[in-house]
């Protein structure tokens, strides 16, 4: 079992090396640490509410920049490797494709989180460079984000072991993300309605996650902790995506 | 076998973390139905949603609410050019015939902001402040901050903004007026708007030194420059005049 989790570890190291080392991980910082700093911009139009409106640019920012990553990875990963043939020779060795997955989702979010990590950095000199400080429940937010990302991340993982292509993958999760935003209003509506269409948006509810539960940027003051519930539902959902994500690829034929 | 118990295993985890939260989450944010669109505004308003940037976009719609309410009215610029300029213009520097201006659309654009966000203090009192106390609508004033108080029905700020609103409209009182204000004015939260206000009520009723420190902390935390110039002019002429 030690060495199963050993190779795990490894296949999730190299995972996080390639991502980094991967030139559109640098794009994408230098995009996020430009339009930061075009949040400065925004900052001076809003006079005596520049520490907010610099604190929400940033962190919907950075959430914006670190989902287009982790979708690109995730939809481009595990078919980059199927076409090179690199699969292959991970799966010549005794590595099975529990630990493969595991490695390759463990490694995208361990560069998502090192994303979020190095923008908040960013961030947070920006705004000690304009005389603020820390806004109240960054590390929250953050949390926050961290954890939308690790589902939608997770999903587009499953997502890409059935879809055609890269974008087909992007489209879908891209839905899901949206959707998850809009569970309150979707809840609304159901309460509200009646028929088929209720019984279908209340079908939805079950099926979608909810984001706006880790969406703690969005909430002020003592209401940005998140709650307990919110790490045990992003684990449990990160944990279906990843069994029916290996339901698929164990499917497959490499 | 593996594959059935896999998609099994998802399924039940998958609905699992749907069942944990569905009973303990319930939105702190006003529902659809509740949100009424100023124009040209609807596609912001559902990037909010559908990204979960509800802040950042109450954020977009109040500094709009300040680049409306600092555009001059057509009508007005005509008539504030045949009138004198007054000592402290509109107790709000850089807006522009604020005095008997109608900016009709003022009150819907800063309800606009809280139907985004009700968590917004700063905006809520700045709104109803400007309503009240510069475009002379104490009523759409009460009317802002009684939705505001729907989301956050403790937020004591609120309730003395609303003291302040009543002695404003029925008894013109500025001495009842600036002790309401009085404890917002410490708050991070309150507008600079509402402070000049206090100060100017200050003045008014010969509480100079009362004044002099409102002024004082305009000069010295607001990013406003046209603030903050005219608190440094206040603060000089109210030191000449102690020293007469």
């Amino acid at each position: 079992m030690k060495k199963l989790l050993a190779a795990a570890l490894v296949v999730a190291e190299n995972s996080f090396r390639e991502s980094v080392r991967n030139k559109f991980f640098t794009l994408f910082a230098v995009f996020a640490f430009t339009a930061i700093y075009a949040s400065v911009l925004a900052g001076v139009m809003a006079v005596d509410q520049e520490a907010r409106v610099l604190g929400d640019f940033g962190l919907a920012l950075m959430e914006l920049t670190a989902l287009a990553y982790a979708l690109f990875n995730a939809s481009s990963v595990l078919l980059k490797e199927a076409e090179t043939k690199t699969i292959y020779l991970v799966f010549s060795r005794p590595v099975p494709r529990w630990a493969y997955l595991s490695g390759k989702l463990a490694g995208a979010l361990l560069t998502t989180a090192f994303m979020l990590a190095v923008m908040g950095f960013m961030h947070l000199a920006l705004l000690k460079l304009r005389g603020f400080g820390i806004p109240q429940g960054y590390a929250w937010a953050l949390t926050g984000s961290f954890m939308k990302l690790a589902v939608i991340t997770s999903f587009a993982f499953f997502v890409a072991l059935f879809s055609t292509s890269a974008v087909s993958t992007l489209v879908i999760s891209g839905v899901l993300w949206t959707a998850g935003h809009f569970i309150a209003e979707t809840r609304f509506l159901a309460e509200k309605g009646s028929g088929l269409g209720a019984v279908a948006l209340k079908a939805a509810i079950w099926l979608i996650p909810n984001f706006q539960l880790f969406n703690a940027r969005d909430a002020a003051g003592a209401a940005c902790s998140l709650p307990p519930v919110a790490f045990l539902s992003a684990v449990v959902w990160v944990a279906a995506a990843y069994f029916a994500a290996l339901g698929l690829l164990e499917r497959k034929e490499f | 076998m593996l594959r059935i118990l896999l998609c099994a295993a998802a399924l039940a985890a998958w609905a699992a973390g749907t069942e944990v939260l569905y009973g303990s989450y319930r939105s702190s944010f006003p529902p659809p139905s509740e949100i009424r669109v100023p124009a040209q505004g609807a596609a912001g308003d559902m990037f909010a949603l559908a990204f979960g940037a509800r802040r950042l976009f109450a954020d977009v719609w109040f500094i709009r609410l300040m680049q409306y309410f600092g555009t001059p009215e057509l009508d007005k610029v005509k008539e504030a050019a045949a009138h004198e300029e007054s000592p402290e213009p509109g107790h709000h520097h850089h807006h522009h015939s604020i005095e008997g201006g109608k900016y009709a659309e003022f009150q819907a654009r800063a309800l606009h902001v809280l139907e985004i966000d009700p968590g917004f203090t700063m905006a809520a009192l700045y709104g109803a402040g400007s309503l009240a106390f510069n475009l002379g609508k104490p009523r759409e004033a009460q009317a802002v901050l009684e939705y505001a108080l729907k989301y956050s029905p403790k937020n004591w700020k609120y309730l003395n903004m609303l003291a302040a609103l009543g002695y404003y409209k029925n008894a013109e009182a500025p001495q009842a007026v600036a002790d309401a204000l009085a404890p917002i004015l410490k708050d991070p939260d309150c507008p600079v708007m509402l402070k000049q206000q206090a100060a100017f009520l200050n003045k008014k009723i010969g509480n100079y030194s009362a004044a002099a420190a409102i002024y004082a902390d305009i000069a010295a935390t607001s990013r406003d420059i046209a603030y903050v110039r005219n608190a440094e002019l206040q603060l000089a002429r109210l030191t000449e005049k102690a020293g007469q």
